[in-house]
């Protein structure tokens, strides 16, 4: 009986492994150590504005990030300032006004944040076809989104391995699933020059924009991480009372 | 029907150990009634305005270069009508006369109604731009802009706001007269000047600290 | 009567002219219940605190939330984002059906274990099937809301199922969607229904306490009480062990939610949903799994196409319930007493787990084979259930409760063929 429900329990488990991970693997990418990684992980600061760098010089030519505004910068510490003058910078369309016009006016902290096309068809029409997704939750739409991503910017190989035909107008990826992925190398190192002087190799810039990436899926994250200790750490010292209460109460009956 | 559902060695504890029983039963009892108080916090909180509401509550720049003399606009701040007005020679003359001011219910604005800066005869910054929250300090409903005298409203209406949905009325400085259901003058906002053209509606000048939700009415 | 008089004026004023107080005290308070409960009967009322939690946590995102395909998605990121503990919330209500789901399905395996659904509890168990129907609707109805990729997908393949039925099953299906194809209409509709079933659901369940108190609870030796020696009051017993249980439950639970908040959930959701783009994969919540592998398990049989026999078989297998205490023919409640359906009950659960295993993978190759095997045995399972009870010879019954629990093992009767259930 034993064995039988022990079978069950692994079986169990297996389930749960094989819903947790829902790909069908092609090629796992390497594991990374990230800031934000387990109970106690938070969004290191400085690669999170590194990264909000990347993504500001060089993949918002392509790619919107439509959940965030401005004012969200401050979650990985600018200040209001530095928002107020980045935001004003942006151009942003408003409107109608008193003509019935559109117009383009300074960004506020209190705008989205301003997209490289008005609409996907524009993108399409722009990119031969492709559509760059948006990044807002890109590291929580795919599984094990943060090793995807990172492995998917590290993970281009030309010339491709031998036997492998590459499509017209696609690239080799190691990590993307079948390998011939619609989006050129967007990185190949040094592709900004990082305000704190950190030396911007593809792997840096990458783990950089990660860290950027995975912060702006979850900007409440670090706050989750710390209430769910506070509430653990009151759930395991009423439990720990509940029982004892409980032995008590039934003392008699036992 | 005696029925034993009280459970019987209870009167066989030692009065030692029947205390600390109480003891524990109460604690927990009471430790779980502080967490579950404590959860239905974040629920309440989450009532509380949102990060974009807060930030759709900012200040907002607006041009008042190509208001006519005599003229106003009407813009939004917080979901509120704002009424910015272009006043004449006058206007402002006749806002200081007593013929005017003998009418009213809070002729130097006494209550407050308006930031420490406006706390004056023409209730603003600088006389000829008024600024003021277009909601009639009654009920709620949105004044009439009549900055003619006479008309309609008899020959000793001077000229000022006319609420359609019971009758109160106001100078062109907002001032309320006597008679009207309305209480209180109209609110002035928190204003100041980032330009001779710009105004921000929803920020004080420097060294002012008047909090818009101090005042008696809106 | 048991309760003490009740002493304060404003009570027995109130209590004379709506029982309330005299009703908790006799339901909540003194209400006899066998002593010897496992902590296998926490779960019934851990499932209704994760009722009220749904209800409480979905109360408040409803506040939030826009039902119109241009802004659902959008709307719920603005509570992760920008409400405040929205997205506590959020993962509260999200976690909360996989865990309302959890407590729910021990529930119902204790049940099967113990007999819980043999007489006089048939319609205590038939009224708890209805509310696992209507959990599993509202379940779906609810994973469609968020208008994500596998929300707009997996409500394109459930819906579409009822084209299976002959003659007027496109009709019914284009009257569930409201037009072509699953759009606003549907996500309007679904936000409507998922908002009233958990009340209906409250309903039933007060149906299911009260069939409940009519006999009490059942227990693990699956004995009738003798008398009342063999029962304690509700409260204070099984009030600090259910509040125990529930801290317990909490702990898991919020480990979930503050720290693997979409272990449980799938990546693609966190996808716009996009009519274009159908998914490499169409998987429901892991508490479907297996059902969707009876749904894809099925081939076609004699002159029904596997479509429909499919359906057929994901329904069946929830119908089939209902009619478990006539299924089962043996006398005998507690497994414990009955030593070959002991072993079919957990082939039973290793069934329903490799189903799920299966449920989650595409229908290719080695899953099918298994598939179609876990979908016979299920059903086969059944009459296992009623050929068992006739041929089975059952271990000694103790003679009461308070016997067994004293003697721990002793006090057994001899014969073991005799009838030890007493008819009320």
């Amino acid at each position: 009986m034993r064995k039988l429900a022990l079978l069950a329990a692994g079986i169990a488990a297996l389930s749960l492994g094989a819903v947790a991970s829902h790909a069908q693997e092609e090629v796992t990418p390497p594991k990374v150590n990230w800031s934000f990684d387990g109970p106690f992980g938070t969004f290191d600061r400085a690669a999170a504005q590194r990264g909000f760098q990347v993504y500001e010089e060089v993949c918002s030519r392509c790619h919107s990030m439509n959940l965030l505004h401005y004012r969200d910068l401050t979650g990985i510490g600018y200040t209001e300032e530095q928002v107020k003058a980045f935001a004003s910078q942006k151009q942003v369309t408003d409107g109608p006004n008193d003509q019935g016009e559109m117009f383009q006016r300074p960004g506020r902290p209190s705008d989205k944040f301003v997209a490289p096309f008005p609409n996907e068809q524009a993108a399409r029409a722009a990119l031969n076809g492709a559509r760059p997704p948006d990044q807002s939750l890109i590291i929580k739409a795919r599984p094990d989104g943060p090793n995807y991503v990172h492995g998917i910017l590290t993970g281009y190989k030309d010339p491709p391995p031998a036997g492998v035909k590459v499509g017209e107008g696609r690239y080799y990826n190691e990590y993307f699933p079948g390998h011939q992925i619609a989006m050129p190398p967007p990185l190949a190192g040094d592709d900004v020059t990082y305000a704190d002087g950190t030396k911007a190799t593809l792997d840096q810039e990458s783990r950089d924009v990660v860290t950027f990436l995975a912060w702006a899926a979850e900007p409440t994250m670090e706050e989750r991480k710390y209430t769910g200790a506070k509430v653990l750490i009151f759930l395991l010292f009423m439990t720990g009372l509940l029982f004892g209460a409980k032995r008590k109460i039934w003392a008699d009956v036992h | 029907m005696a029925d034993t559902a009280q459970p019987k060695p209870m009167g066989a504890h030692t009065s030692d150990s029947a205390s600390r029983r109480d003891f524990l039963t109460i604690a927990a009892a009471a430790v779980t009634g502080v967490g579950a108080a404590a959860a239905i916090w974040p629920f309440i909180d989450s009532m509380n305005a949102a990060k974009d509401t807060l930030a759709a509550g900012a200040p907002v720049d607006i041009d008042i270069s190509h208001i006519q003399p005599g003229q106003q606009i009407v813009v939004l701040w917080r979901s509120r009508p704002i009424f910015i007005m272009n006043r004449t020679e006058d206007e402002l003359k006749k806002l200081q006369s007593s013929e005017d001011t003998s009418q009213l219910r809070d002729p130097d604005s006494s209550v407050l109604q308006q930031p420490d800066y406006a706390k004056n005869w023409h209730r603003s910054i600088k006389p000829e731009t008024l600024v003021l929250v277009g909601i009639c300090t009654h009920l709620g409903c949105i004044p009439s802009f009549m900055p003619a005298p006479g008309g309609d409203l008899g020959p000793s209406w001077p000229g000022g706001y006319f609420c359609p949905c019971h009758g109160s009325r106001y100078d062109l400085a907002g001032r309320v007269f006597i008679g009207v259901p309305a209480p209180y003058n109209l609110p002035v906002p928190p204003y100041r000047f980032v330009s001779d053209t710009i105004v921000r509606i929803g920020e004080n000048p420097e060294g002012s600290t008047f909090d818009f939700n101090a005042i008696e009415q809106v | 009567m048991a309760a003490p008089a009740q002493q304060n004026k404003i009570v027995r004023w109130i209590d004379h002219r709506l029982p309330i107080f005299t009703f908790m005290q006799h339901e909540l308070h003194d209400y006899p219940t066998p002593k010897n409960l496992s902590y296998w009967w926490n779960f019934g009322s851990l499932a209704g605190i994760m009722l009220v939690i749904m209800i409480v946590s979905g109360i408040f995102l409803a506040m939030q939330y826009t039902p119109h395909v241009d802004y659902a998605f959008d709307s719920v990121e603005r509570i992760m984002r920008d409400v405040n503990y929205g997205w506590l919330m959020r993962y509260i209500h999200m976690n909360g059906a996989s865990f309302f789901f959890i407590v729910t399905y021990i529930h119902i395996f204790r049940g099967l274990y113990y007999g819980s659904y043999k007489t006089p509890r048939e319609l205590l168990w038939m009224l708890g099937v209805v509310i696992l129907l209507l959990m599993m609707a509202t379940a779906f109805m609810g994973y469609v809301l968020p208008w994500g990729q596998m929300s707009f997908w997996g409500a394109t393949v459930i819906t579409n199922l009822f084209s299976a039925i002959p003659v007027v099953g496109q009709t019914i299906v284009a009257w569930l969607w409201g037009g072509f194809a699953v759009d606003n209409p549907t996500l309007n509709r679904f936000y409507s229904l998922h908002y009233l079933l958990p009340f209906v659901i409250v309903a039933v369940v007060g149906l299911h306490l009260i069939a409940l108190h009519q006999h009490g609870s059942n227990n693990p030796l699956g004995i009738d009480k003798k008398g009342p020696q063999d029962s304690i009051p509700f409260h204070p017993y099984y009030t600090v062990k259910d509040m125990f249980g529930l801290g317990v439950f909490l702990i898991i639970y919020a480990i979930f939610v503050f720290y693997m908040p979409n272990l449980l959930g799938d990546p693609l959701n966190y996808e716009p949903a996009n009519p274009l783009q159908t998914p490499p994969e169409i998987v429901p919540e892991w508490y479907f799994l297996p059902f969707y592998a009876m749904l894809r398990s099925v081939p076609n049989i004699l002159f029904i196409p596997a479509k429909l026999a499919g359906v057929i078989a994901m329904f069946s297998s929830i119908f089939i319930l209902f009619f478990l205490p006539w299924i089962d023919s043996s006398n005998v409640r507690s497994a414990r007493f009955r030593p070959i359906y002991k072993w079919i009950f957990w082939l039973l659960v290793i069934d329903c787990l490799v189903l799920g295993y299966v449920g989650a993978h595409r229908p290719e190759g080695w899953y099918v084979v298994i598939g179609r095997i876990g979908t016979f045995y299920y059903f086969f399972h059944f009459f296992l259930m009623w050929l068992i009870g006739k041929v089975e010879r059952p271990l000694a019954l103790p003679t009461s409760i308070s016997a067994a629990v004293t003697a721990k093992g002793g006090g057994r009767m001899a014969p073991a063929a005799s009838r030890p259930m007493e008819k009320p």
